[in-house]
């Protein structure tokens, strides 16, 4: 499949441009702050703490991976990072804002600007259509409509979709609809892409075009990712990967090599 | 409410379950159908029994009757009426009804001297002739003006001959009045009408006087002149505000109207639980939905507002076709209803229809409230956990 080149296309840029662009002074620091992060509810008469005193540095254009197995925090950390859910105790600065200072509204709005999610079930809105739901985040920015076209177009194509703009969701396959999510992810073009398993539904021809098409994205682009995986071959792609257990942070692998994502595919096990 | 960049979301949102929604519209625009049609019917009767400052017309009609062919005055009392203090003109009328009792279809024959109908000033000068003429009217005995409700309902046009009571008449022109109780009527030759009746007594016999007063302000006090000029007379009289007199003569029909309040209330509770049933089904059918585009960004409160909007939505498009086919039906039937020859015209104003459209809108946003609210209150992470 081809591909348009990333840094060719309109509305699409490098990311320390980007961090210009929301208003906030890019930090010397790293740009995700976890310390003694911690996370608890109350199910039923247990305290469930699936996070515990996690201290974690994330650099802008990093690549991170987060393994380990169910119920040891992963999707808790990745949810507190994308600003859906709020940690019970610790601190998360993200681009040297606070989030637990911001109101449901504030962090609303700093999701819009800040991050893209890709859910493992794509979360696709069935009753809209392939370019609509990638136009679902631009809606809520004071834009034209004309811009809001080639936004949408440009993320369609980056993602190799684009002859499939007008299919709803149902019309399209697993990996095809996970390129959607992915599209809708980065079209508002913001700092940090999360991903939730993202390749867990899809075989594996379709979880590798994903993972070669995420890692190549969001190096052009200069995204920061986070993806929650089981899968040691999608944690292979990443630059380090986060091991969690019980909420607590188990082992940190080193920097990985950047070569093509076949490459890394193919050293699959050997990963971390 | 909402930014019109979401409307199409919004539209989407309810053609995606088309058979519920259209179940859902289909129950609202029967219930508004019900509301604006009771609606119609109370204000039909307000305007025709509620007195207004400005009214100027009394009803002579004998003391103790209640029914056109009961009450039996002599015509010459028209002379003795107008030299009361405060009445202004008095006009003999002899009334002739197919049906005495309640009903959507009376044909009422109104009998007047031609000169206080065609005359300088009279009765017509205040008609507007949808069809024939005055001249027609002048020219043949058995003419009929008619009243363009009854001309609508029967289909009549000018030149057709009808029977009613067994009493023959052609139809010499079709008129439009303000007032409601010229609509649905046919207006005769006084003397015509008193030979052709075989009920009600013959020449010199009328039904009622109707009385222009000079001053609105004193029409209690002539009505009472009237009354105590006839009370020791072999036929004594009883005197009231035309709309007062309709209100009594209409008494039934007005009961049973006033009464069908409850039933428009019905029709708004029926919307209110129709609307909020389907609601609170798309919002549960869209937990996680609604969680992944709070994910994406949207607000809590922009979720809420885009939840009220698909309620206010189903709200307008059923209770515009339900407002809309009342209107249209109302418009079409040109009904009345009589009752002891007094008629009250149920015309349905474009004013009707927006109430309706108002009243449906605001259901919806009343229904959409409560499912609103826990939309936009529910935790992302927890809606991901709990589907």
């Amino acid at each position: 499949m081809s591909h348009a080149d990333t840094r060719a296309m309109p509305g699409f840029r490098a990311e320390p441009e980007a961090i210009e662009r929301t208003g906030t002074p890019p930090s010397s620091g790293p740009l995700i702050q976890c310390r003694r992060l911690s996370k608890s509810y109350v199910k039923g008469d247990n305290l469930i703490t699936p996070l515990r005193d996690l201290d974690l540095d994330v650099s802008a254009g990093d690549f991170l991976a987060l393994m380990g197995p169910s119920g040891s925090g992963k999707t808790t950390l990745l949810n507190l990072i994308a600003g859906i859910d709020r940690a019970s105790g610790g601190q998360l600065i993200i681009n040297g804002i606070d989030l637990s200072t911001l109101s449901r509204g504030q962090l609303a709005d700093w999701r819009t600007t800040h991050v893209g999610y890709v859910f493992q079930l794509y979360n696709l809105v069935p009753v809209l259509t392939a370019y609509e739901n990638v136009e679902l985040p631009l809606l809520l920015h004071r834009m034209s409509a004309r811009e809001r076209h080639e936004r949408v177009r440009t993320a369609l194509e980056l993602v190799g979709i684009a002859d499939r703009h007008d299919h709803y969701p149902r019309q399209l396959s697993g990996g095809q609809e996970q390129r959607v999510a992915i599209a809708r992810a980065i079209v508002a073009d913001p700092m940090i892409i999360v991903g939730d398993e993202p390749t867990g539904d899809l075989d594996e021809e379709s979880a590798r075009a994903v993972m070669d098409l995420m890692t190549r994205l969001c190096a052009d682009l200069g995204k920061t990712l986070i993806l929650v995986t089981h899968d040691a071959r999608c944690a292979a792609y990443a630059k380090r990967t986060l091991h969690l257990e019980k909420g607590r942070l188990i082992e940190l692998s080193g920097v990985r090599r950047e070569e093509g994502a076949s490459a890394n595919h193919a050293s699959a096990g050997g990963a971390t | 409410m909402i930014a019109p960049r979401f409307v199409p979301v919004v539209f989407k949102q309810l053609w995606r379950h088309r058979v519920r929604s259209t179940l859902t519209l289909g129950g609202i625009a029967i219930a508004m159908f019900l509301f604006v049609a009771v609606q119609t019917l109370q204000d039909a009767v307000r305007r025709a029994t509620e007195t207004t400052a400005s009214d100027t017309t009394l009803i002579v009609y004998r003391e103790n009757r209640f029914c056109p062919a009961a009450s039996r005055l002599p015509e010459h009392y028209v002379d003795r009426i107008e030299k009361v203090p405060g009445v202004l003109s008095a006009v003999p009328v002899k009334i002739l009804v197919n049906n005495c009792r309640a009903s959507l279809d009376v044909i009422t024959y109104r009998g007047v001297p031609t000169e206080d109908l065609a005359g300088p000033g009279g009765w017509a000068s205040r008609w507007q002739f949808v069809s024939g003429s005055l001249e027609d009217w002048l020219k043949r005995s058995d003419a009929a003006l008619v009243g363009e409700s009854l001309a609508a309902r029967r289909r009549f046009k000018v030149g057709d001959s009808f029977d009613s009571s067994g009493v023959t008449v052609t139809v010499a022109g079709i008129i439009r009045s303000p007032e409601p109780q010229d609509q649905a009527v046919a207006y005769v030759h006084l003397d015509f009408l008193q030979q052709a009746a075989t009920k009600g007594g013959g020449l010199g016999v009328v039904t009622q006087f109707t009385v222009r007063v000079t001053d609105p302000a004193r029409l209690k006090e002539t009505a009472a002149a009237i009354d105590a000029e006839f009370q020791h007379e072999a036929d004594p009289t009883a005197t009231r505000p035309e709309k007062a007199f309709v209100a009594q003569a209409s008494s039934d029909i007005v009961e049973i109207v006033r009464f069908t309040r409850w039933l428009g209330l019905g029709c708004l509770a029926a919307v209110l639980a129709l609307v909020a049933n389907a609601i609170v089904l798309s919002v549960h059918d869209r937990i996680k939905e609604h969680a992944v585009l709070q994910a994406i960004g949207f607000r809590p409160s922009l979720i809420a507002r885009l939840v009220l909007s698909e309620g206010t939505l189903l709200g307008l498009l059923g209770g515009g076709v339900g407002a809309g086919a009342a209107v249209a039906l109302i418009r079409a039937g040109a009904f009345s209803l009589s009752q002891e020859g007094m008629s009250i015209a149920v015309g349905a104003s474009w004013g009707v229809l927006g109430v309706g459209l108002a009243v449906s809108a605001g259901v919806g946003v009343i229904a959409g409230l409560v499912p609103a609210w826990l939309a936009g209150r529910r935790e992302i992470a927890s809606s991901f956990r709990a589907v």
